[in-house]
């Protein structure tokens, strides 16, 4: 794949299709795999495939990513859950559906944390979205590199994230509370996980608006508990589970667990997941006179 | 000749004669899923099989956010108050070599032209006891920086790895009188200590080459910062992790009468840390950012302070969501 990927990326950079390729290549020990943006069709070979190739690099496609944009027309190697992040950006009018070429990969999984990686792909070290993904073929492309995958995700989602969840659910207000209370308190307000959110592509967030100060900035418990319950409400109905969030946690929050539990509400709510078709908006943008509005009481 | 030792099966008594008399004892321990340093109350919550903690101990020194005075406004009067330094009695035990080094620069810092006695109070209250490594990974670059699993810079104790035991070493005065003040828990005799393990020094780093190139201020504009760290998504957690960082913002918080001044972690690898009221921002561009810390480290803080800027423990390496590896900067500047 890495070979049909170069040369794919070289005949691209060289007849000026696009000016940049954003891929994944090694570090310098070879251990972990790095972002890389290719503008010489000479650097081609830098371009890796494989799976600890781990990062959404949709998120350079966003606003935030002035000197990125300014290199010109990008290509990005993207897996399938990736592009449902390009897919939720063009719906939301971020850039359209022309300005990037995307080199789908098809994908057997990767790695939860590039930590975790032995040498070999084994189910236990796949993030849930892994195992019930429907994407492994990519869905919306300009060229797809790899053979067609016969992955079919179980008809009910099942991993550790779902159990989480329902064992959550299962429990009461006042234990999941406790819950919650006690997985922020470890927040350090670092932002990464704001940062590394492919829609987290605000230009000043909320916890950056001081006039009035909205969202305390001191890492006391206060403090991350509006952080992360607001980044969390400005996600419904967007998230596509991709997870980057909670990969770059430093203190390991468990994010993933509210990012399900919103898309099963709004799953539920309007029978809509994000990050599928570019043409649809999502329900949190739309107004339709058939919502059910049931939450005015 | 018997030395000194602390045999591993008495680390609970330490941590008793610690807490005994009111003192706080701060080891690494699991927490959800990682090495931390958090404050412990048995050694069974020690963590033994680790390279190092995922965060540095600069916390217990110079905590996330902290209260610095308190205030109430009238009508027309405004009533601020100081508060009492918490600074209580502190052991941290555990600590790598690396991190302990980085203690000359933060004391530099919090006594530079103000005397920060939320800094100096803990600093005065806390012993720092590292333990040699036995183990390494390939973020470790201490031996690169001029340091290395054997340096005593920093530490008040220095123990080492010793089958059952440590060895004991009393480095400074406040480490001896920390010895003495525990002599029941430590005991003598000869053992001999597990082999030390020495990262491999990175061939193509020099410091000195490093820090003559940053000296020279046209390197401002070169290609290769942002060639180098484009990819940086200003996340701050490099920043957060490193034991030598140590920006910090003041914050009111309150109601609208009264309320708290804290002293916050700050990060210059956000936009916002350099943000005018004008909307001019003179760090645009994340590279800019990326290549303040990269010059902070090693340029302007072992200009002024001749602490060391980076010592090398690699935090900043494991964290990076992208991967941005410090030691490829250095390299490239080595050139
Ligand atoms: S979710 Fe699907 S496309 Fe994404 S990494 Fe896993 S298997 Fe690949
Ligand atoms: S990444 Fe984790 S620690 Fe950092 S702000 Fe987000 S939740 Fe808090
Ligand atoms: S810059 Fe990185 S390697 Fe150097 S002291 Fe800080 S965290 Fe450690
Ligand atoms: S300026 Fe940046 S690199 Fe230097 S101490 Fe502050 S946060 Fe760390
Ligand atoms: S951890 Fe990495 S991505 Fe985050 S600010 Fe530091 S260098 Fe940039």
């Amino acid at each position: 794949m890495e070979k049909t990927l170069r040369l794919k990326a070289k005949e691209l950079l060289e007849s000026g299709e696009v000016k940049v390729v954003i891929g994944y290549g090694w570090n310098r020990s070879k251990t972990r795999t790095t972002p890389v943006f290719i503008t010489d069709p000479a650097d081609v070979d830098t371009l890796v495939w494989n799976p600890l190739c781990v990062n959404n690099l949709s998120l350079y496609l966003t606003r935030k990513y002035k000197e990125i944009k300014a290199l010109g027309r990008p290509a990005i190697v993207a897996k399938g859950c990736d592009i449902r992040n390009i897919v939720v950006l063009i719906t939301e009018g971020q850039f359209k559906r022309e300005d990037v070429f995307i080199i789908g990969m098809t994908c057997n999984g990767t790695v939860y944390k590039q930590d975790l990686w032995k040498g070999e792909l084994t189910p236990n070290i796949m993030p849930t979205k892994c195992h019930n993904c429907d994407v492994r073929n990519p869905h919306v492309t300009d060229f797809v590199v790899g053979e067609k995958s016969t992955f079919t995700p179980p008809e009910v989602p099942t991993g550790m994230v779902y159990d989480k969840v329902k064992d959550l659910d299962s429990k009461s207000q006042s234990e999941r509370w406790a819950f919650w209370v006690k997985e922020f308190s470890r927040c350090v307000k670092c932002y990464a996980c704001r940062q590394v959110c492919p829609l987290c592509y605000c230009e000043r967030c909320i916890t950056e608006k001081n006039m009035p100060q909205w969202i305390e900035t001191s890492a006391h418990p206060r403090g991350n508990l509006s952080w992360n319950l607001t980044r969390a409400m400005h996600l419904v109905g967007r998230c596509t589970f991709c997870g980057e969030c909670e990969r770059s946690c430093p203190v390991n929050i468990p994010l993933n667990l509210i990012n399900q539990k919103m898309i099963g509400v709004v799953k539920e709510a309007f029978d809509f997941k994000s990050g599928y078709d570019e043409k649809t908006h999502p329900p949190m943008i739309v107004f339709s006179p058939d919502d059910k509005e049931n939450f005015i009481k | 000749m018997a030395d000194k030792i602390l045999k591993k099966a008495d680390l609970g008594k330490l941590i008793e004669s610690v807490t005994g008399k009111g003192g706080r004892f701060v080891a690494p321990t699991t927490d959800s899923r990682q090495i931390v340093f958090k404050k412990v109350k048995s050694a069974e919550e020690i963590a033994t099989d680790y390279i190092l903690a995922r965060n540095s101990f600069k916390e217990f020194l110079f905590p996330q956010t902290e209260v610095v005075a308190e205030f109430t406004l009238g009508k027309d009067t405004v009533d601020m108050r100081g508060v009492e330094v918490h600074a209580p009695q502190t052991v941290i035990f555990g600590a790598r070599p690396c991190e302990a080094a980085s203690l000359k620069g933060m004391h530099a810092l919090f006594t530079w032209d103000f005397i920060d006695e939320f800094y100096t109070k803990r600093e005065d209250n806390t012993v720092v006891v590292t333990v040699g490594c036995t183990k390494a990974d390939d973020a470790c670059f201490c031996t690169t920086v001029n340091l290395s699993p054997a340096s005593t810079e920093g530490a008040d104790v220095y123990l080492r790895e010793a089958g059952e035991s440590y060895t004991v070493e009393a480095i400074t005065d406040k480490g001896k009188k920390f010895v003495e003040a525990h002599a029941a828990v430590f005991g003598s005799g000869s053992v001999k200590a597990d082999p030390l393990v020495m990262p491999e020094k990175i061939a193509n780093i020099d410091l000195a080459k490093v820090s003559e190139r940053l000296k020279d201020k046209t390197h401002y504009d070169d290609k290769v910062w942002p060639k180098l760290t484009r990819k940086c998504i200003g996340c701050g957690a490099c920043t957060f992790v490193c034991p030598t960082c140590r920006c910090f913002d003041i914050v009111d918080e309150g109601t609208a009468f009264e309320g708290e001044r804290r002293k916050n972690w700050d990060s210059c690898q956000y936009d916002t840390f350099t943000l005018h009221a004008s909307g001019h921002n003179p760090r645009e561009h994340q590279h800019q950012r990326w290549r303040n810390r990269f010059m902070c480290k090693f340029n302007f803080f072992p200009e002024k302070f001749s602490g060391k800027g980076c010592v090398g423990c690699g935090r900043c390496v494991r964290v990076c969501p992208v991967r941005l590896d410090i030691t490829e900067v250095m390299e490239e500047f080595s050139k």
